[in-house]
């Protein structure tokens, strides 16, 4: 076996277009990652960048700045998602949903559904990353290395010959096809693994990848192997190879996204939007107890702070901030549910297209779904939250902040995955 | 017999692909494609522009009938505006999916547009796009490649060729005949094309803009039809043929645009809106706070208009100087957001440029880039929609700030928080509130889209030349050049 494996390398070896077609694959492999991993760093300075630049810009804000209805109103947070260390072989969803805000104590729903307004062209046209390259480009590499294995050699009427001569009979395609889809696999791990040593990836992560690419490869060697059988004319092999390719890789994606969409509707961001502005701006119109009446329901330990006598006052603008955000939050919960229930349906059809699910899978252990986006937004909700317990106490019982108080105004930390 | 040989080399052509069962199925499967992708981003165009229209008009609709109130309230209480596709979105949706739809509009900011609806869609990879852009980009040319693979090397492999050349069909004219033959077919699958066009056009595109798209993708499937039966003469079997048309689609249809996107966002930075309003926030640090009359950064203001009105004090000048504060901190605040607005507008533009000349190397991205433009499904109408958005706050907020400065009175606007009955009189009549720039219909900027799609057409119209001379001159060649 291992003698007869040995011989079918030299052979595939002499062959210039196999040696062409590897050597495209390894630069194939290489630039993506390449270019993935340069996209995740600027996203990485960026936040660190800001972050440092919204500090400094916070001592500025606060100098000689007591009140703490004025500090709340005119201090900025920045909330981010710092790209896992996985993020550069799956960019998945990050460019598209957004990963930074910049929050303050008013209503949230005004601010969290803010986006980076990236170039639309540039997200439309999609990214090339390792995982755009395992879960289209690899199919296609594997169908050109191997589709026309057998035609060839019935065309030059060796066929009958080589099964004859090796005492695997027929089966030696199959030995010749493993052979060179081991050649494909190595070019193709071998610009991960470089990449995997430079970053601070964990083994089993690395190996995770690596398990998806070789998982690819056997797929398609095994729907090669079952086409290149049956059919003895080259390019009709390699018609129907390609033809499968477009059914599992964009027919069965883009048909499921459509099902899911029809049978899983989500609520339009608009209403949530309208909703949050009418009920935050009602108050202003409404008698002050319309806000505080509910508000101190909510909060019964602010009941006897609860009443408002002047024109203004910092705890009722605040309160009617949170209220609004309350009446808004059960649609912008029902949207966040919705994109949660789609992301899960799509599920069932990643399990008929191979590439979406090495897509799925990838996209989940780099921290790049709709998932990690909905954990990064219930974090910055959190922290706001935070902010809110932080402030009224200062807000209801109308007390000035100390230098040693601002030191203590919540900083916003990254949750975990 | 001139034309004759031509004709029916090219109707042979066709028989043969009608007794073949891949041809005919490769060519109902794309028929199908083309339709599913017609009726799916037709229906998908009209259900959001409904969406879109009906929170438009609910918006307006709140804004004009808000009560009685302070003018400035109602610069906080702002308003929406939606964006609403264009009528060619039917055939290239473009950036539609990926752009924000809607914008807050309030004084002293800019917000970004939020919700593309991307946000919310199903992800199914980067592929998962039935436009009929997509179909005639990506899976046209395959459809092609499936039919005229082997329209020459077949007569090479069956030695029918020689048999040709010998009845005096020159290898020039058995080209032109396949040409012509896979050319056909290519015009015969423009046909949901044009539906669809003449479905834009009956929204309210122009009949040219619409047949000037149709141009660039008959361009483009010529291009294709060239580039596939110039490899198919040059070929000594009609299996390395299709390898290599194989590996053109791939490098041309899969990986060019995202390759392109990639090296425009790393080659070009762009930070977005927070690092922008970061920086807005510094560069608005000391220019005065509309809010408060008493800010020392409109001292200059209030002595040159007291010089001017030849008056004491505030108090005595002929309007409300809080209003004209507003109106004045507006403008100037107004005028360092548009310096960044524009300069990010500008980061984006440079990253697009990049993708449009790297069009020049890929007549795929040369058509994508051309459609999108003359669609309307742009970066650059995308860009015009913010603008206009930003030109429709501007306008309202400063309406409201001069009915603050003319329609109140000064003593009431400053006893307001502690004299119910200046309060009311600080309220003004809900009528005033039917100021908003008309928005409601989409502004159709057909010289604008022509022009910036222009220098892809010119590129597409490039590659086709380009394919044809290239496929002329090997194929004159005959048998005797292969590679």
């Amino acid at each position: 076996m291992l003698r007869e494996m040995q011989r079918e390398f030299n052979f595939a070896w002499k062959e210039t277009a196999l040696r062409s077609l590897i050597v495209v694959a390894f630069f194939l492999s290489a630039i993506s990652l390449l270019a993935g991993a340069l996209t995740i760093n600027d996203q990485e300075d960026l936040a660190l960048r800001l972050n440092t630049e919204i500090k400094s810009e916070q001592l500025q804000i606060l100098k000689g700045k007591t009140d703490p209805g004025d500090i709340a109103y005119s201090l900025f947070h920045l909330t981010f998602d710092p790209p896992s260390e996985l993020a550069f072989v799956a960019v998945g969803q990050r460019n598209e949903l957004t990963w930074l805000h910049r929050v303050r104590l008013l209503a949230l729903e005004g601010q969290i559904h803010e986006t980076s307004d990236a170039n639309p062209e540039i997200l439309t046209l999609g990214h090339l990353d390792f995982s755009f390259f395992l879960s289209v480009l690899l199919p296609l590499l594997v169908i050109g290395l191997l589709f026309d294995i057998e035609a060839r050699e019935h065309r030059d009427r060796r066929h009958e010959l080589i099964c004859s001569a090796s005492r695997f009979g027929n089966r030696i395609f199959l030995i010749r096809a493993m052979v060179r889809s081991l050649l494909l696999a190595a070019a193709v791990t071998v610009p991960f693994i470089i990449a995997a040593i430079n970053s601070n990836i964990t083994l089993i992560q690395a190996s995770s990848v690596i398990g998806l690419t070789l998982f690819q490869i056997v797929v398609w060697l095994a729907l090669s192997q079952f086409i290149t059988r049956r059919m003895r004319e080259a390019a009709t092999a390699g018609l129907s190879l390609i033809s499968i390719w477009l059914v599992l890789t964009l027919l069965i994606p883009i048909i499921g996204k459509i099902f899911v969409e029809y049978r899983v509707p989500v609520p339009n961001g608009g209403s949530i939007l309208l909703t949050q502005r009418e009920a935050v701006n009602d108050a202003w119109d409404l008698p002050k107890t319309a806000t505080m009446k509910p508000f101190t329901e909510a909060y019964p330990e602010w009941r006897e702070y609860g009443d408002v006598g002047k024109p203004f006052e910092w705890k009722w603008y605040y309160a009617f901030q949170e209220m609004g955000d309350r009446t808004a939050k059960p649609i912008a919960q029902a949207l966040y549910k919705g994109m949660r229930d789609r992301h899960e349906a799509m599920a069932w059809i990643a399990l008929l297209s191979p590439s979406l699910l090495i897509e799925r899978r990838l996209t989940a252990l780099a921290g790049t779904d709709v998932l990690q986006h909905l954990r990064y937004i219930q974090c910055s909700r959190r922290f706001h939250a935070e902010m809110r317990h932080f402030y009224y106490p200062f807000l209801f019982h109308e007390k000035a902040m100390s230098e040693s108080n601002l030191a203590e105004i919540p900083e916003f930390k990254p949750c975990a995955l | 017999m001139r034309l004759g040989d031509i004709y029916f080399i090219a109707k042979d052509e066709w028989r043969y692909w009608f007794r073949s069962r891949l041809s005919l199925s490769a060519i109902i499967a794309a028929s199908l494609l083309l339709v599913a992708s017609l009726i799916n981003t037709t229906h998908q165009v009209q259900t959001e522009s409904a969406t879109r229209e009906g929170f438009q008009q609910e918006a307006v609709k709140t804004f004009e009938s808000q009560p009685a109130r302070h003018p400035h309230r109602m610069i906080h209480y702002g308003h929406y505006i939606f964006r609403t596709p264009t009528p060619l979105s039917v055939i290239d949706l473009g950036v539609d999916a990926s752009a924000g739809t809607v914008m807050f509009l309030e004084g002293h900011r800019q917000n970004s547009t939020v919700f593309p609806p991307n946000y919310s869609n199903a992800y199914a990879g980067q592929l998962a796009d039935l436009s009929p852009a997509f179909a005639y980009q990506m899976l046209v040319p395959l459809l092609l490649i499936i039919l005229g693979y082997a329209s020459i090397s077949r007569e090479r492999e069956l030695g029918t060729e020689i048999v040709l050349y010998s009845i005096a069909v020159t290898p020039m004219r058995l080209w032109l005949g396949k040409t012509l033959a896979l050319g056909a077919s290519a015009v015969i699958t423009l046909t949901p094309l044009v539906v669809g066009l003449s479905f834009a056009v009956s929204e309210g595109e122009p009949v040219w803009t619409a047949a000037y798209m149709f141009l660039g993708y008959a361009t483009y499937l010529l291009t294709w039809v060239f580039i596939i039966t110039a490899t198919s003469a040059v070929c000594q079997r009609s299996a390395s043929a299709f390898t290599t048309l194989l590996g053109i689609w791939i490098v041309l249809c899969v990986i060019s645009a995202p390759l392109a996107s990639s090296i425009a966002e790393t080659g070009k930075s762009y930070e977005g809106k927070v690092a922008s309003d970061i920086a807005v926030q510094q560069a608005l640090r000391g220019t005065g706070d509309g809010h408060n009359e008493a800010d020392i950064a409109f001292n200059q203001l209030r002595a040159e208009l007291l010089r001017q009105y030849e008056v004491k004090s505030v108090e005595s000048l002929p309007f409300n100087i809080r209003g004209i504060i507003s109106l004045n901190a507006e403008e100037t605040q107004t005028k360092i957001l548009n310096r960044f607005s524009d300069q990010r507008m500008e980061q984006a533009k440079a990253q697009t440029q990049v993708i449009y000349w790297l069009g020049l190397l890929s007549p795929t991205l040369a058509l994508k880039n051309f459609s999108v433009n003359i669609a309307g499904t742009s970066l650059s109408e995308y860009q015009r929609f913010q603008r206009q958005a930003e030109r429709v706050r501007f306008d309202f907020v400063q309406k409201l700030n001069t009915m603050h400065a003319e329609q109140l009175t000064y003593d009431d606007d400053i006893k307001r928080s502690i004299d119910p009955l200046s309060e009311q009189r600080t309220r003004i009549d809900s009528h005033h509130w039917k100021i908003l720039y008309a928005t409601s219909h989409h502004e159709n900027f057909e010289v604008a889209r022509i022009s910036e799609s222009f220098p892809h057409f010119l590129a597409l119209i490039f590659w086709c030349f380009f394919a044809a001379i290239m496929a002329a001159n090997v194929a004159k060649k005959g048998d005797k050049n292969v590679a």
